[in-house]
This record gives structure tokens, C-alpha cells and sequence, in this order.
């Protein structure tokens, strides 16, 4: 049961990941402990975009080869993908809170993150709505495809747009020299999460399997 | 310039929501499972 | 002519000639443009100078919000009078139809904007003259790329009893680069700026086009199929 192994290693790593992040990681000296959510909001996003590259090639594979696992892939990548947005969203919100002083602001980063994931939620929504297997694999297919072709075009539109409003700066995330100690917390948190969502996609996808024979 | 204050409320607060998402797609993937594993009573249709 | 541009102009014929003698979509249409120029005028109030710095932005919106209603109603009909499995059928190359598709719809849709800034320079005393160039130059793109995505999902939801929800829904996302770059290029050219202080924009929305176009030949034979 590989799959069951695989739940065990992520919960492993996600545990190593917490030690790494509070009990090895310093305290951050410009934005203090809360600095801290960067080991939770990184990894996440990281996840997010190894889900919708995963979503791409389902896409693409089903087109190519009309075999449902290809949807299978798809379907589950993007259900992963809109939830490690959505937590990446709301713990950068809750972190921007005490750093910047508002739970959100249109900078370039978090407005491109928030209209991926409206481009994917709009997958979900799609899927939700058509019962035919064939005609849902092809729908969301072509969808999927238009969507990953879009996500560069929206960073650059996105960041040329806040370029002409916002010519502050504005704190990033994470400080422009990355400490060792940091980068290796982030790093440890990164692998947790990487195989937290294998476990997740594994299980998704044997449940989506499940369900065409039900 | 005075150091940021600690802010662990905030940690907590995001860390405990990525818990609660987390851990509630865990939940709704071993519900589905075990739904999917019972014998189909008459012809049930699944969703992918 | 190519059988392939044979398939494509039949197709853009049809459905000019269709419009032409029923005149239905279109004149809601304008009449639709018309609205939208009261309901911005209502909605962002008496504030001349304010309604002055939207413009571009509200130009953009009133061109989307009609796309939404025109474009989503591409394949009506031929869903209405069974002609899909006519369009299903037909030999050779289904990227054709998608073409003819969308030179309509871009027709139409441009047809739409032409109407809409005249009435935007009516109502808000906008001297287009001078800057009907850039603009011009400004909008061909920007509705080739709405319409290229638009003509797409339209023949995708064409079939779904959700039509009228999901092709906004996967509409709109879809169009957030095309619109930051529209707007920005619109705002440019009617402060009568050159549109190389633009290039950046420009550059963007006719690579979006490209892609968005490519996307839409290769993928529209699985759009269509039943």
C-alpha cells in the first residue's frame, strides 16, 4: 500500500517541516516571528503550481490520448491545486495583516495568485456542470490548456499594471538575502508539502476511478 | 528603529487555517473512500 | 481559394447574412451599449472628473459586458435548429468553422464598439478625432483576443443548461490580461500619447492574440465533438 506509506512520509515531513520552521529557523530580525507563516505561504504557492502544471499535462494527455486517467490526473490536480491557493492566499492575507497593515492589497503577486485561482475554481465550476465523461475530460481539457497558457500572459500584464501604480516598494515575502537557516526551513517545508500532495492526489485520483465504476 | 512585535496570534491564525483546510480535504477524501468502497445499493452515479 | 478559407468564409457568411436579415442580436446589442452608458453615468455619479480618469476603464467594461451577451450567444444557432451534428460532420479541417466564427464575432463585437465610443464621445464630450487612430489600432486587438476565448467557450457551454452562468464564469478570468493591457493602451492613446510609449502593452495583447487563436484552432475540433 504505497499510498498509505506515502500519507505516513508526508506526515513525517510535515511534522519535520513545523520543527524546522519554530525550532531551528531564527527569529527573523526586520518582521519578527510572524516572518514565521513564510515556511506555510511559500511551499503552499510551490505546490499550487506543480498542481496546475500537473493539470496542464493531464489536459494535454487526455486530448492526446482520450484515456480517462489522463482526466483522472486533471480533475484532481486542479481540486489540489485551487485548495493550496486558497491556503496560500489566506495565510499571505493573514500575514500581511501585521506587516503591511491590510489584509489585502492589489500588488502584483497576490492579484496574479487571486485570478489564478478564479481560473481554476472556473474549471471546478465547469466540471460540476457537465455529467457526460467524455464531454467533461474534453471541456475542462481545453480549459485547463487555455488556463496554463494564460498564467504567464496574466504575471506580466498584472505586474506592468501595478509597475505604473505602485512605484514604491513594497516588502516581499521573504528577505532579499536569504539566510541559510531560512532557506533550509523553507526547504524542509517545501518536501513536506510536495509529498503531502502526492498522498492527496494519489487518494483523488483512486477515488475518481472509483466513482466512473459506481 | 524598535523590532516588530511577535504576532504569534497571526502564526497561529494562519497556520490553524491551513490546518483546518488541510486536514478537512484529508477528511473528505476518507469519506469519499469509505462511501465508495460500501456495496452500490441500486445504481448510484458518482461525480469525478 | 483553399477549401480551407472556403470553409472559413462560408461559415462568416452565413452567419453575416443571418444577422443581416434578422437584425435581432445585433440591435439589442446597441441597444444593450446604450444602457450601459446610463447605468455607468447612475453608478459612479455626478463627478465629472472622476467619470473623466474612468474612462478607458469603462470603455473596456462596456465592451466586455456586451461581449458577454453577444458572444455567448454564438452558437445558438445552431444549437436551436440542429445544426450541430451538421457542424460535427463537416469534412476536413473544424478549425475552419472556428475561424469563420470568429471574423463574425469580431465583426459584430466591433460593430458594438464602434457605437459605444461614438456615444462615449457624445455624452461625455471626448474629442475622438484627432485620436481615432491609436485607438483604433487599441481596439482591434483587444477584440480579436475577447473574441478568440469568447468564440471558444461559447461553442463549449453552447449545449449546457448552465450556459448562461458558466460563460461568463470562464469568460472573465480568462480576460484579465487583455483588459489591464486594454485599458492602459485606451488610456494612453486618448490622452494622445504615442502608442510606442505603449509598446510593452501592445506587444502583449497581440502575443495574447496569437495564443489565444492558436489554442482556438487546435482545440476546437474537441469542442465539438458530441
Amino acid at each position: 500500500m504505497t499510498t498509505r506509506m506515502l500519507g505516513w512520509l508526508a506526515l513525517l515531513g510535515l511534522g519535520g517541516g513545523l520543527v524546522a520552521g519554530f525550532g531551528y529557523a531564527p527569529r527573523e530580525v526586520a518582521q519578527g516571528n510572524v516572518q514565521r507563516i513564510m515556511y506555510l505561504h511559500v511551499p503552499a504557492i510551490l505546490t499550487a503550481y506543480l498542481a496546475f502544471a500537473l493539470v496542464l499535462i493531464g489536459s494535454v494527455g487526455y486530448l492526446a490520448t482520450r484515456q480517462l486517467r489522463w482526466d483522472r490526473l486533471a480533475a484532481a490536480a486542479a481540486e489540489l491545486g485551487v485548495l493550496f491557493t486558497g491556503v496560500t492566499i489566506i495565510s499571505g492575507s493573514i500575514w500581511g495583516r501585521p506587516t503591511w497593515g491590510v489584509w489585502w492589497t492589489w500588488d502584483a503577486r497576490l492579484t496574479s495568485t487571486a485570478v489564478l485561482l478564479l481560473v481554476y475554481v472556473g474549471y471546478l465550476l465547469l466540471r460540476g456542470m457537465v455529467d457526460e465523461p467524455d464531454a467533461r475530460a474534453r471541456y475542462a481539457a481545453v480549459v485547463g490548456i487555455l488556463g496554463a497558457a494564460n498564467i504567464p500572459i496574466v504575471h506580466f500584464s498584472v505586474k506592468w499594471w501595478r509597475a505604473l501604480h505602485q512605484p514604491s516598494t513594497i516588502l516581499g515575502p521573504e528577505p532579499s538575502p536569504i539566510a541559510t537557516p531560512i532557506a533550509l526551513a523553507l526547504l524542509v517545508n517545501w518536501v513536506a508539502f510536495t509529498l503531502l500532495f502526492a498522498y492527496f492526489l494519489a487518494r483523488r485520483m483512486a477515488i475518481a476511478r472509483l466513482e466512473e465504476h459506481a | 528603529m524598535s523590532p516588530m512585535p511577535d504576532n504569534w496570534g497571526y502564526v497561529l491564525a494562519a497556520y490553524g487555517v491551513a490546518a483546518v483546510l488541510l486536514v478537512g480535504y484529508w477528511r473528505y477524501l476518507a469519506a469519499r473512500a469509505h462511501e465508495l468502497s460500501q456495496p452500490v445499493r441500486g445504481g448510484r452515479k458518482g461525480q469525478a | 481559394m483553399t477549401a480551407y478559407a472556403r470553409r472559413t468564409w462560408i461559415v462568416l457568411w452565413k452567419d453575416l447574412l443571418t444577422e443581416r436579415r434578422s437584425k435581432e442580436s445585433l440591435n439589442a446589442l446597441l441597444f444593450f451599449a446604450l444602457l450601459l452608458l446610463f447605468l455607468f453615468e447612475f453608478a459612479l455619479g455626478p463627478d465629472r472628473e472622476r467619470l473623466r480618469a474612468a474612462l478607458p476603464g469603462l470603455l473596456w467594461l462596456g465592451f466586455v459586458l456586451s461581449g458577454l451577451l453577444g458572444l455567448g450567444r454564438s452558437f445558438i444557432v445552431e444549437r436551436d435548429n440542429d445544426c450541430w451534428d451538421g457542424l460535427r460532420l463537416t469534412p476536413g479541417d473544424k478549425s475552419a468553422i472556428y475561424l469563420g466564427k470568429l471574423l463574425g464575432n469580431c465583426a459584430m463585437m466591433l460593430a458594438v464598439e464602434a457605437v459605444l465610443l461614438g456615444l462615449f464621445g457624445v455624452f461625455y464630450d471626448l474629442a475622438l478625432g484627432p485620436v481615432l487612430a491609436p485607438l483604433v489600432a487599441v481596439l482591434v486587438p483587444g477584440t480579436l483576443g475577447l473574441a478568440a476565448v469568447a468564440t471558444l467557450f461559447a461553442a463549449m457551454t453552447a449545449h449546457l443548461r448552465a450556459r448562461e452562468l458558466l460563460f461568463p464564469v470562464l469568460l472573465l478570468p480568462a480576460q484579465v490580461p487583455l483588459l489591464l493591457a486594454a485599458v492602459s493602451a485606451t488610456q494612453a492613446a486618448l490622452l494622445g500619447q504615442p502608442l510606442s510609449e505603449v509598446s510593452h502593452w501592445m506587444k502583449l495583447l497581440i502575443g495574447a492574440d496569437v495564443v489565444y487563436v492558436v489554442i482556438g484552432l487546435l482545440t476546437f475540433e474537441f469542442v465539438l465533438d458530441a
